[in-house]
């Protein structure tokens, strides 16, 4: 127990830091959307009352779940992939995925107009190709948004299934080939259950970064690409600081909703997994 | 819970200032500094070079400039604190109004900052002095034109039949219905009178309506419109004056319209509860009311004041791309930044809406 108390120690400059720039921050977050100065619920009824603050929350959400399903179908075979190669060619692949992290997102966003432009490379050529002779409209809409924050959350997503990957003892695959189960067998019974647990992760923090997504929407959507943060930056300048903070504890409520749900939805699968594994 | 509130307003506004108390400094009766809250970047190396360095020389009194951004809010914090931390501040149209109509403003001793009567009546508020102006503007990529023709007014603007291709609008209510108002008819000087009804905001709705679909994107940030009049990506665009010359310059065949812009002031003021007043007045007069300074800024910045005196100092060919000279000014209207304060809440509102629409 001692010994305990003593490394305890070590968490506190990080705890300290957490208190208080995360937990007192939030706590006055809280305050500001439900005093004003008595409590009410006037921010959040306004809210509510409006049908347009509704469909930038629903659209957040949208988006945040079609990027994070895009990111896991994407990302997991690409992390499978690496986990397979030879130990000495893993480094190089995940270098590989890790080099746009280094590049802000401003910057990649940028890229992407120089790419989905009218006079862009992707119009570029299909003129070029003769498969259109009038540009085609790729910038400023919602697909260019999932574009956009696919390319730049998908790393988060490799790295996150790859660490998970190469917990698994590749040996449990060949004893299940050497039992034998088919290569597609093995894959599904063993190694897919074992790597669950990463997938669902990388996921969910796929899931949390696009909630709180500002810029990409704004530069490369359209005008229906609104999201809960751009609104939020809108209400804050506005100096209309309650309602700012109601629309983000709503944001926060949210998130952390549908955390708990993927938590408990994955015990649930990942314990269905397992049990088809026992005879 | 008020102890809380109390401690939790005291903190935001420790957060907001964070920057500042760590430059301040202490200042004594005979070593004075003001504390001056301005925009950094290249503009901040300007205001040095031209105005605080030279006032300091003059005077003995220091100037600690700082880079901020969303002045309103920290001005509210610091209020809300009780312990403002800024002797002077620029601010926007739309933050001074938020900040005038809070009182968060020292009134301004006119005949301490301008005793020659060197600024006109529009440069004068009773709590603040506008330092700088410019305009939004409606830029043309002329190469994109159609053969043979010029695009002159919002009315143009809107005519997509005979001016064809993309075009952008910033994504803010205000400019855009006072635009919308002209296109459709209403004379610039009328503007806030027809907007001041709600037949007149509706009005300038539906005139949006019918503009809607041909705008490819509503831009939030002053860099957008100029990457994409030079991508190609809208031919036609809103966009503020002084880098539309900038991109001009740089051979990008852009042109502005001067007619029916929104000409913007941006003020200087003195923030309540400063123990700097003599000193700030020192300073704003020093800022403001020099022709030859002045000139000297919009050589370098596109953004002039109101000083009399300030075209005969520049080069006509100069003057002339500037949005307060004479010949611009009298084809734009004045953004009515107390109409905003007072409706932008609502109106941001509604224009969200009909966004989403």
């Amino acid at each position: 127990m001692p010994a305990a108390d003593r490394h305890s120690i070590l968490a506190a400059p990080g705890l300290l830091l957490l208190v208080t720039f995360f937990v007192v921050p939030v706590g006055i977050v809280f305050d500001q959307g439900l005093f004003d100065p008595a409590f009410t619920t006037a921010h959040f009824e306004r809210f509510l009352a409006r049908g347009a603050y509704m469909a930038v929350f629903l659209n957040t959400l949208r988006v945040s779940v079609v990027v994070a399903m895009a990111c896991l179908l994407i990302g997991y075979p690409v992390a499978y992939f690496i986990v397979r190669q030879p130990p000495r060619r893993r480094p190089v692949l995940m270098f590989l995925v890790l080099v746009p992290l280094w590049m802000s997102i401003l910057v990649r966003t940028y890229a992407w107009m120089v790419v989905l432009g009218r006079e862009g490379i992707v119009n570029g050529l299909l003129m070029t190709l003769g498969i259109t002779d009038q540009p085609v409209k790729l910038l400023f809409t919602t697909g260019a948004v999932y574009v956009g924050m696919v390319q730049i959350l998908l790393p988060i997503m490799i790295v996150t299934c790859y660490s998970a990957m190469t917990e698994i003892d590749q040996n449990l695959l060949r004893a299940a080939r050497i039992l034998g189960a088919r290569s597609g067998q093995a894959f599904a019974r063993v190694f897919l259950p074992l790597s669950l647990e990463g997938a669902v992760t990388g996921t969910l923090i796929v899931f949390i970064l696009s909630m709180g997504f500002f810029i990409t929407p704004a530069l490369i959507g359209g005008r229906r690409d609104m999201m809960m943060a751009n609104l939020i930056s809108s209400q804050v300048s506005q100096t209309n600081w309650g309602f700012a903070a109601a629309l983000a504890i709503i944001l926060l409520l949210a998130t952390v909703a549908v955390l708990v749900a993927a938590r408990l939805l994955t015990r649930r699968l990942v314990y269905a997994a397992a049990k088809t594994d026992t005879p | 819970m008020k102890h809380f509130k109390g401690k939790a307003l005291v903190l935001a506004a420790a957060l907001a200032a964070a920057p500042l108390t760590l430059t301040a400094g202490h200042a004594s009766a005979d070593d004075v500094t003001i504390t001056v809250a301005g925009s950094g970047g290249g503009l901040a190396k300007v205001m040095k070079m031209l105005f605080e360095d030279p006032f300091t020389k003059e005077t003995g009194i220091g100037v600690k400039a700082l880079a901020t951004t969303d002045r309103a809010s920290a001005l509210k914090a610091m209020m809300a604190a009780g312990k403002p931390t800024w002797d002077v501040s620029e601010l926007s149209a739309t933050e001074y109004a938020i900040a005038s109509a809070n009182g968060w403003l020292e009134p301004i001793n006119w005949s301490k900052l301008d005793p020659k009567n060197t600024l006109p009546a529009v440069a004068r508020a009773d709590d603040a002095v506008v330092v700088a102006s410019y305009s939004t503007i409606l830029a043309v990529r002329t190469d994109k034109l159609p053969a043979g023709k010029r695009m002159t007014s919002w009315a143009d603007f809107w005519d997509v039949k005979t001016f064809p291709g993309p075009r952008a609008l910033q994504n803010q209510p205000y400019d855009n219905l006072e635009f919308a108002l002209i296109a459709d008819g209403v004379a610039p000087a009328d503007v806030y009178t027809v907007l001041s009804t709600k037949d007149g905001v509706d009005r300038a709705f539906r005139k949006l309506d019918e503009i809607k679909p041909h705008i490819v994107s509503w831009w939030t940030a002053g860099a957008q419109p100029v990457q994409m009049l030079s991508d190609g990506e809208a031919f036609y665009t809103s966009a503020w004056n002084g880098r539309i010359t900038k991109l001009a310059t740089e051979g990008t065949p852009a042109a502005i319209v001067w007619n029916g812009g929104g000409l913007k002031l941006s003020y200087s003021a003195i923030i309540k509860g400063t123990k700097h007043g003599d000193a700030a007045h020192a300073y704003l007069s020093y800022l403001t009311t020099s022709p030859q300074r002045a000139a000297a800024f919009a050589k370098m910045v596109p953004y002039p004041g109101f000083v009399k005196g300030l075209y005969d100092e520049l080069p006509a060919e100069m003057g002339r791309h500037l949005p307060s000279h004479p010949d611009n000014a009298a084809k734009q209207f004045a953004t009515d930044a107390k109409f905003w304060a007072a409706n932008l809440s609502e109106l941001k509102e509604r224009w969200e809406a009909w966004l989403l629409e």
